[in-house]
């Protein structure tokens, strides 16, 4: 049973306004497994995410290291699932870089004497300087935003790291760095991209999800050379 | 429109200082209980709004120029408690960012410009049925809040600049009252074309905000709120005060206290006493500038 | 953009950059309301205070024309007062200057605050010091956000300009600015909202947690001390 990371069974969302943004979505994630989520804008993978934690609830079954998302284990759930958030601007909401990397360590009380080692840890981890955390975050370019993001979530040992957009934006130089940090990871991944370069470095396996379907599972290879498959839902083959 | 330091007389700000702490203790006191969970950053968000609002300029008379001041726009959004709040942070940052007021005249400012307009603005963009209607009511019923909260705003601020005496009633309020009539139209405007755009785009912002009523123990703080303040300044105005009172109100009053104790040492109508004054002054207070500098050197060579 | 017209100056090193931010904060308020207090017309008093401000200025290492640059916001008031003097009962060209003394130097003083403390640190101090925590938290937002949003107003701005030629009349002025304002409105909320659930995501359950700040040393009490002293002496002279 708990060789499932993440089961997720016929879960369906929509938006207050009634649009429909999931739709009877099956995915299941095996421990220690790299699943890419790719398709075009608006296709539902940010609220997928979203829903991995129970940020969002939608209807259907969605179990987390073998245990269903109730409002019971909601904190023990967002323990478990790390969720980057594509802009870092909306994931980084404190006055300075040490406070937002400590933010997730100090709502899960964890003792304050330790949340400076741990701070230091994930900053190095990131690949960040130490004379960074005194920052303010709007002082650091787009590119350390971005790591310091996956700082903030590195830094709660999640089990499953899903990463919404990492690549974008970022200066060829950085998104090399960032695949290959990514990799070094141990942890479950789930990643929503459109940079299927990106996908073919880091996930064995992809999903291909449009107009809050998914619509094939399988080996990335195999899916990223269907040339049909990849037009019909707004894609290119790389 | 924010007042600096130095203008207003000692018992006003310090009575103004008083009462804006207790209304901001109140007030966060009260949004603690009622308040939802995203409304944090949303204030938070909106406060960041207002401030970069502020930079974006239109032309009024003359050369000058004004801008958003945004407390009624507020006060429909989020409501009475939660948009004081949030004008609260806008002007505590200005006050530190931009030196855009005073810091001991941060109480008289938040009465001026978040107190009294948010509540002005909210109370009658409610009585108007700004909250029932879309359109064209929707668009007076926002016009009419932003013109009165601004005129108000100038209002008080008059009142407390001439009874502190630095500048009387009779220049102070047509200048004040007056130009803000003109910026009170482009606030005014403003809101109404943010809400009428709102309303079309998402009604529910507009409904949620306006929609929160103010509870009765509310409606009683803010009586007590404006009662106090002018049963104050009345009774600090009249002279029939028992002296000892009088006394002590004098004292906390650095332009009226103790006139006429000793000469003014730089009076301007003794020239050449007062140049070789300001020769002696300027040059102190140079020397005293670099001695500050010098102290750098020691240290950072230790 | 340049994103540091708020604490531009904050971390250079000087005698008063080392202060915790409570000490700066208690000293420099107290100050300012010694200043504005101070009864009578004492000019004598009003030049100690300006002499401590420029020894204070010269001391935190801020460059003196952004001092100079940053207290005209002052300026408004200062003239409309000159211009209201001779209605007022008994013109007095000594009270009009000691007012605009008292003004300067509380200016003066509040830029040493801000310019010599970041940002940061100041909300510690004035959590510390007992400012309900709801507004250190939305100061602390308007501090994150405020470069976030003013760069989406400058982009606005400009590509309202770009579609232009010249001004418009005031009507078709406002009318823009207002849809500017509107959809920029709508993207705070749509932000809030994705804030929220990052918050919810890291585990916020309705609470901030608060670190814990700076230690006091003998820096902050010598300089509290000489504030004290200079505050209880100058009021002994003029009360004289």
């Amino acid at each position: 049973m708990t060789e499932y990371a993440i089961r997720i069974t016929r879960l369906s969302y929509s938006y207050p306004d009634g649009t429909k943004a999931l739709e009877d979505v099956d995915l299941d994630v095996r421990v220690g497994e790299r699943v890419a989520l790719v398709g075009p804008s608006g296709a539902g993978k940010s609220t997928l995410l979203l829903h991995l934690n129970g940020v969002l609830s939608g209807k259907g079954m969605i179990r987390v290291m073998g245990k269903p998302l109730g409002d019971t284990a909601l904190r023990e759930i967002r323990r478990h699932v790390g969720l980057v958030f594509q802009n870092p601007d909306d994931q980084l909401f404190c006055p300075t870089v040490f406070e937002d990397v400590a933010f997730g360590p100090l709502n899960l009380s964890i003792s304050p004497q330790e949340i400076p080692h741990r701070v230091e840890r994930a900053l190095r981890d990131v690949g960040l300087d130490q004379s960074i955390r005194n920052r303010p975050s709007h002082h650091l370019s787009h590119g350390e935003r971005k790591r310091v993001a996956l700082a903030s979530v590195l830094i709660m040992e999640p089990d499953i790291l899903a990463l919404d957009e990492p690549s974008s934006n970022l200066d060829p130089r950085n998104r090399r760095h960032l695949i290959e940090l990514v990799a070094s990871l141990p942890s479950t991944l789930v990643l929503a991209t459109h940079d299927l370069g990106m996908v073919m470095a880091l996930c064995p396996r992809t999903a291909l999800m449009d107009r809050g379907k998914i619509w094939a599972d399988g080996e990335t290879r195999r899916i990223l050379a269907d040339a049909r498959l990849m037009e019909e839902h707004g894609l290119e083959v790389p | 429109m924010h007042i600096p330091d130095g203008f207003l007389s000692g018992r006003i700000w310090l009575s103004l200082d008083a009462l804006s702490s207790v209304t901001v203790l109140y007030a966060a006191r009260r949004l603690r209980v009622q308040a939802s969970g995203h409304t944090v950053p949303l204030m938070g968000v909106l406060s960041a709004f207002v401030f970069a609002a502020q930079l974006l300029n239109f032309p009024v008379l003359g050369g000058t120029s004004g801008h958003l001041v945004g407390s009624a726009l507020l006060a429909v959004l989020l409501g009475p408690l939660a948009a004081f709040l949030t004008m609260v942070t806008v002007l505590i940052a200005q006050a530190l960012f931009l030196q855009d007021g005073g810091l001991a005249a941060l109480g008289a400012n938040i009465f001026n410009i978040a107190a009294v307009p948010v509540l002005s603005g909210y109370g009658i963009f409610r009585l108007a049925g700004g909250t029932q209607s879309h359109g064209r009511r929707l668009a007076i019923a926002s016009f009419l809040s932003g013109w009165v909260s601004i005129e108000l705003c100038a209002l008080c601020c008059a009142l407390e600049l001439s009874l502190s005496g630095a500048i009387p009633l009779r220049v102070g309020l047509p200048a004040m009252t007056g130009y803000h009539a003109i910026l009170g139209v482009a606030e005014g405007i403003l809101t109404s074309s943010v809400l009428v755009f709102l309303s079309h785009t998402r009604p529910d912002l507009i409904r949620r905000g306006a929609g929160s009523r103010l509870p009765v123990a509310d409606w009683v703080a803010v009586v007590a709120l404006v009662a106090v303040p002018c049963a104050i300044l009345v009774l600090a105005g009249s002279s029939n005060l028992p002296d000892p009172l009088q006394r002590l109100l004098a004292s906390a009053d650095p332009v009226y206290g103790r006139q006429g104790e000793s000469e003014p040492f730089l009076s301007p109508l003794r020239y050449r006493e007062f140049l070789r004054a300001l020769t002696l002054i300027a040059g102190a207070i140079g020397s005293a500038y670099f001695l500050g500098r010098l102290m750098r050197g020691k240290r950072s060579k230790l | 953009m340049r994103h540091n017209f708020i604490d531009r100056y904050a971390n250079l090193d000087s005698p008063l950059h080392v202060l915790e931010a409570r000490t700066k904060i208690l000293g420099y308020l107290s100050l300012i309301a010694a200043l504005l207090l101070m009864p009578g017309r004492n000019d004598v008093v009003l030049l100690v205070y300006a002499f401590v401000a420029a020894i204070l200025v010269g001391a935190s290492q801020v460059p003196l024309g952004y001092i100079a640059g940053r207290s005209l916001v002052i300026l408004p008031f200062v003239l409309l007062a000159g211009i209201a003097a001779p209605w007022t009962n008994s013109f007095d060209g000594a009270r009009f200057m000691a007012l605009a003394t008292r003004s300067f130097l509380s200016v003066t003083i509040l830029l040493l605050m801000t310019s010599t403390t970041p940002f940061p640190e100041l909300l510690r101090g004035l959590q510390k010091l007992g400012c309900p925590r709801i507004l250190i938290l939305n100061l602390g937002f308007l501090y994150r956000y405020l470069f976030v949003l003013t760069e989406e107003v400058l982009r606005m701005r400009q590509a309202r300009d770009c579609r232009r030629a010249g001004r418009a009349p005031p009507r078709v002025e406002l009318k823009l600015l207002g849809s500017m304002l509107g959809s920029l409105v709508l993207r705070s909320f749509e932000r809030a909202e994705r804030m929220y659930q990052a918050m919810l995501s890291r585990g916020y359950a309705g609470e901030f947690p608060v670190l814990a700040p700076r230690r006091f040393t003998w820096r902050d009490l010598t300089f509290l001390a000489g504030i004290a002293l200079l505050i209880v002496s100058s009021f002994r002279y003029a009360g004289r």
